[in-house]
Parts: C-alpha cells; structure tokens; sequence
C-alpha cells in the first residue's frame, strides 16, 4: 500500500475528518483511481474499526467520528467514483418501521454501512410499508434493513415483509433487521435473511448477504 | 466562583455518630488503663513501665494520657512504596483511600492447572505474586498461603522470597518469629540499597499478630521490637471472635480488638516514635452450629466498620477484611459474600482490605476468587467515586445543543467523559445472548479462571536487582543452615 493510502487508512481509523478529506484530495491530484482510494486507503481503515469494535479496543463514540471521517472523504470520492462507473458495494435501503420513531440506532448501521462501502439509503423513522417498497422500486437496492426499539412496533416488520413479499419484490431483495427487543429467533419467523445485533454486526452481515 | 459551596466527594458513609465513637474510644482506653494486657516480653514490659505503664508480673496496664500520646505520635497518612520505582504500585495511606489485597497462612490452595484443593506449595507463591501484580484493582500482595513444602519454620522466608521478585506492588509480610523478620528484611534492603534509602521509601509492611484475648505473645511483640527498630511500616492486629474469644456484641469486640491493638502501638511508638502503624484486626463471629471464624458472615462488615471508623476516629489508618467467604468454591455464595464484603469495605475507606481471596473460612486461598474479587473492587470504586457536579458535567448547554430526539453519541462532551465516566467491565458479560452463547456459555467462575491463566501467560512483573538475587539465595541458605543446627 502506498504511504499516502497507509495515512489516508490511519486518519479514518482515528477519525480524523479533516485529515481524511485532506489525503483524499491529494490522492485524486496525484492520480490515484477513485476505487483504489476507496478499497485500500477508507474501507481499510474502517475495517479495522470494525475489528477493534469486535475485540473491546474501540468504543461507540469513536467509532462514530471514524465513520464520520470515512463519510466527509467519501462525498468528495463519490462524483469520481460514478464518473469511472465504479460500483459501490451495493445499495441499502433503511428505515424505522412504522409507528416507530427511533432514528439512532438505524442511522449508526447507515453511518456503518456506508464505512464499509456501501450506497445508503436513509428513509429516516416511522416508515410505512408503502415507502419501502417505493424506494425498492426507485433505487433496485441490494439490502433493506429495519430496525424497531419498541416490541409493540416490532410487529411491523413482519408486515413491512409481508407487503414486500405482495408487491412481488421479495426476490430482488435481501432483508436484514435488528433493534433492542429484535433477536435470531423474531428474525427467522418474520423471514428476514439475518438480524444484526448492533451496527458493527449489522455492516459484517449486509457484506455477507451481498456475498463480500 | 462559587461562595459557601459544599462538595461530597465520592458517596458517604458513616456508621456511627461522634457521640458513639467517643463511647468506644473511652472504653479502649477504660480497658488498657484498668484491665491491662499480659505482655509475655520482658524487655517490652520494660520498655511500656519506663514509657509510663504499670506492670505488674506480666500484666501491663497504660494510663489513658499515655495512650493518647502513642496516638498523636503515629501518622495517618504515609506511603509504602514499589520497589521498582513504579508510581502506579505505590500505596498511599490516607483519608477516604481503600486499597485491596490477598490475606496470608491459608493451608490450601485452588491448584491454578487443575482447580483441586490441595495443600499450599513454595511453587504457588510466585504465580501469586504475578496475579496479584497484574490485577488492576489488586494493590498490595500477600501469598494466600503458608508454604507446606519447605522445612516448617521457613514457611514464611520462603513466601517473601517467593513474592519479592513476582510483584512489585508493596507487600504485607507475616513471619514466624525474629529470625524470619531479619531474613525478610535483608532482601527488601538490599533492592532498595540500604537500611536509610529503606526507610525513606519503605517497600512492605510487617504484620504481626497478638492473642485474643488481652494477650501479647512473645513472638508478636519480638517481631514488633524487631520492626520498630528498623523502622518498618507495622500491623499490629489480631483476631478476636466473637462469643468465643471476644464479647459477643459487636461494639464489645470492637473495643477489646483495639485494646489489643493499641497495646502494640504504645510500645512502637515508644521504640520509634512516628512509626507508621496500621490498627487491626479482624473480627466476625464465631459461628454457633460449625465452630468457625465466619469470613462471610454480615457481622464481619458490620464489626469492621465500626473498628475502621474507631481507628479514623483516633487518626490511625486501620487494617480492614474482605472479598473473602465460607463457600468452598467459586460459587453463588462465594460472589455474594466477597462482593457485598468488598463494597462496604471500600464504603468505609478502610485503608489496606486484605484477605480478598479467602475461601473455606480462611482453609483455602484460591486466587480465582481473587480475580472476581478484582472485578467487584472495580465495580465498588467506581460507586465510592461518585457523581461530579459542575458547569461542565451538568451539559446544560449539550442538552440545549442536541434537542428533543437528537443523539450524544457524536458530542465532544461524550467522548471527554465516556471512558471516565463509565466504569468498563473486565469479568461481568454484557454481550447478547447469541454472542455470549458463541463465546462457549461461560459463567462468571469460567471466565475468572480464564482471566488468570490469561494474566499468567502474558503478565511479566519487573525484575529486581541481580544483587538482590543474589541476598535471597544466601538469605535461604542460611535459614537451612540454622534450622539444620537446631535439629
């Protein structure tokens, strides 16, 4: 890896947004590919914040401000990234399901998604079936994820899969859920393709639904 | 700037009133004055008669107003030091600091390999030592054990040697009898270079143990003389029980455990005045059905708080008890009793806790109780420590800046306080349950033990000085040389 890359790695690991967009910049100027800045200088970086997470060494608050590092450099890296075609990782779709209106928890597995290279796309809190199956339909997204904080909205979810199932786009998509109350066992009886137990988790499990 | 604004640091507690204390006091010193002690020293009883004592035969009998002055000479707050120079393995005695550590002359020991219970071995000693050195919240070392395997009256030479070069947090030594207080006192004079750099920084604390009750034994009171004169740190503490070897009552206890214990600070001080003494010692109950000291009994927090505010209350630091219990193994009870013993020590600011690490009533050490002993210590400081108010910790302004269903996750004020705010376990499991259940299941007394062996595997305490080496060797050579003549 190339020093530059090494400091661009390391600047995402300790969060530093400022120092990130900076070396993205520098990256471009010196005619680094877009997609090589991206695999082996942010996602790189962000892997190891998700391995440190894993292991106890980094905590919620810094991963935040790493995932915050990775998003600044990435606004600056997406215009090059769709000029040379490149394809992200995929697209994910998310949101709080209807009657909920918790946003944190949904909006770190975004912020995590979006670190490991993923396209996101946040439909925010209270999200009735309808608007999930619209952004399916406007955005052909890899990934929907859920979330719920309440196990009186939890319910929602397995409607929000049944309506899917009846628009007839389950196929194109796989389903990834997750939320205080949400377990393994909620997730196989609502059918969804695998729940995440916290943000880190839920990122490692949208790279193994698309197959990463 | 605030005017006329009182600040609580850390949670408080107190057990008895200035009225109560007053009470106890006055009795300790009806006690001495008017019961006396028999010392079976002679040279000690000539000492306290020309300190002011009325002997009569063995019975010694010290005027309140000599008492007194025995209190005003020793200090409350002083340090005992690593031997190593490291600051963070320095004990400082003083108000509202409570420091943990292992007890001694257990004769068992949890195999560390095996988890059996078998006797204490010379070989255990250092595993001890480097445990203890390695636990976080763990600040001073005893063995948990008396060594079996070496000649019985060097039990504890050998334990010293054992423990000096495996921590260098400061030790709490016990010994036989003079010969092993020398022994001892060799090794840690020559890491520190001399008998003056010694007593500049002293490095252990000699814990000697009188009879209950009112008696002073020979041996006692001779490794007492032994480390007044070489200006050691002392405990001066013994073990009364209550209904057997003491009143029944726990301020009976209290006051006839002070008595004993003061008796031992009258004659240090009168040998070197200013001498750091630590009062003990430990009480509880004698159980009434099994005949035992109980070390998990309530009565044993109760009673050591009422002497640990007594000793405060004369200015003396006081040798506490806890994270110890009756279980037999690393169960239920075994985490209550050591817990809840473990908090209401901390809770009292008693200023050296030792016998964390008992099992079996003080019959088995086991430094797998010790581990989860460490993480209860953790988890008591961080509820002693309490709640800081100020400007800054009362985030006004951070609550007005994130709104109605905003997040503090991505505050600056989050990350400046989240590490020290929050107290992070080492031991208790937080995952969920499908992670918890990956893991292999584990209770508590599964990952204590991995903690150990972990800590074993990794953990390397600093070295002490190839000349100190050299000291024990010829220290040990010589004890087996004299017990070989006396045999």
């Amino acid at each position: 890896m190339s020093d530059i890359l090494e400091r661009l790695s390391t600047s995402i690991l300790e969060g530093d947004a400022d120092t990130a967009v900076e070396l993205v910049q520098k990256s471009l100027d010196e005619g680094l590919a877009a997609k090589t800045i991206l695999d082996d200088g942010m996602i790189t970086g962000m892997n190891e914040v998700g391995a440190r997470f894993r292991r106890g060494d980094m905590f919620v608050p810094e991963v935040l401000m790493s995932a915050d590092a990775m998003s600044e450099g990435l606004k600056l890296l997406r215009p090059e990234l769709a000029k040379s075609d490149v394809k992200m990782l995929g697209t994910v779709v998310l949101g709080t399901v209807k009657g909920d209106l918790h946003d944190i928890g949904k909006n770190l597995v975004g912020m995590m998604c979006e670190g490991a290279g993923f396209q996101v796309v946040n439909l925010g809190f209270d999200v009735p079936p309808e608007a999930f199956i619209e952004a399916i339909k406007e955005h052909q997204p890899e990934l929907v994820g859920m979330s719920a904080l309440l196990t009186t909205t939890m319910r929602a979810m397995g409607q929000t899969i049944k309506a899917i199932e009846e628009a007839g786009l389950r196929d194109k998509v796989k389903i990834m859920v997750g939320g205080a109350p949400v377990d393994q066992d909620f997730s196989d009886r609502i059918g969804s393709d695998g729940y995440g137990s916290n943000a880190v988790a839920a990122s490692d499990l949208a790279k193994q639904l698309v197959g990463d | 700037m605030r005017a006329n604004y009182q600040v609580n640091s850390g949670v408080q507690f107190r057990m008895l009133s200035e009225d109560q204390l007053e009470e106890l006091f006055n009795g300790v010193l009806h006690v001495l004055e008017y019961t006396g002690l028999e010392v079976h020293h002679e040279e000690a009883r000539g000492i306290l008669s020309e300190a002011g004592a009325d002997v009569d035969e063995l019975r010694v009998r010290i005027p309140s107003h000599i008492v007194k002055k025995a209190l005003a000479l020793a200090p409350r707050s002083f340090t005992v030091f690593a031997r190593d120079g490291n600051p963070d393995h320095d004990v400082h005695i003083g108000p509202g600091r409570a420091h943990f550590g292992p007890g001694p002359t257990c004769p068992n020991f949890i195999d560390i390999e095996t988890q059996e219970r078998r006797p204490y071995l010379k070989s255990d000693v250092p595993l001890v030592a480097r445990t203890v050195d390695a636990l976080p919240n763990i600040d001073f070392c005893e063995s948990l054990g008396t060594v079996s395997d070496v000649h019985h009256e060097l039990g504890a030479l050998y334990e010293f040697a054992g423990m000096f070069p495996n921590t260098s947090k400061p030790i709490v030594a016990w010994s036989y009898d003079r010969f092993d207080s020398e022994g001892i006192h060799q090794i840690a004079v020559a890491e520190a270079g001399g008998q003056e750099a010694f007593e500049r920084k002293p490095t252990y604390v000699h814990y000697c143990e009188p009879l209950s009750p009112l008696v002073s034994t020979f041996e006692a009171i001779d490794k007492l003389l032994f480390a007044a004169r070489h200006r050691i740190p002392l405990i001066f503490t013994p073990c009364p029980i209550a209904g057997g070897t003491a009143p029944v009552t726990p301020a009976g206890i209290v006051v006839q455990a002070a008595a004993e214990s003061w008796m031992g600070l009258v004659l240090a001080q009168a040998v070197c005045p200013g001498l750091p003494f630590i009062m003990g010692g430990v009480l509880s109950v004698m159980d009434m059905s099994q005949m035992i000291l109980a070390y998990g009994a309530p009565e044993l927090s109760l009673m050591m708080a009422g002497v640990t505010e007594l000793a405060h209350y004369a200015g003396l630091p006081l040798w506490q008890t806890g994270g110890c219990t009756d279980s037999k193994t690393l169960d239920e009870q075994a985490a209550i009793e050591g817990s809840l013993s473990v908090y209401f020590s901390a809770l009292t600011g008693g200023d050296l806790c030792h016998d964390v690490g008992y099992t079996e009533s003080a019959m088995t050490g086991s430094v797998f109780q010790l581990a989860m002993m460490d993480e209860a210590i953790g988890y008591a400081r961080r509820i002693t420590r309490g709640i800081d108010v100020n400007e800054d910790t009362l985030a006004v302004d951070v609550i007005g800046n994130v709104g109605p269903n905003g997040h503090y996750l991505r505050e600056k004020h989050t990350r400046r306080y989240y590490k020290t705010e929050f107290w992070y376990p080492n031991l208790c499991d937080r995952r969920n349950y499908e992670e918890w259940a990956q893991m292999g299941s584990q209770r508590m007394s599964d990952r204590s033990i991995g903690r150990v062996q972990d800590l074993l595997a990794t953990h390397e305490p600093s070295a002490i000085k190839p000349e100190t080496e050299q000291v024990i060797e010829r220290v040990l050579a010589e004890a087996e040389e004299r017990v070989k003549e006396s045999a």
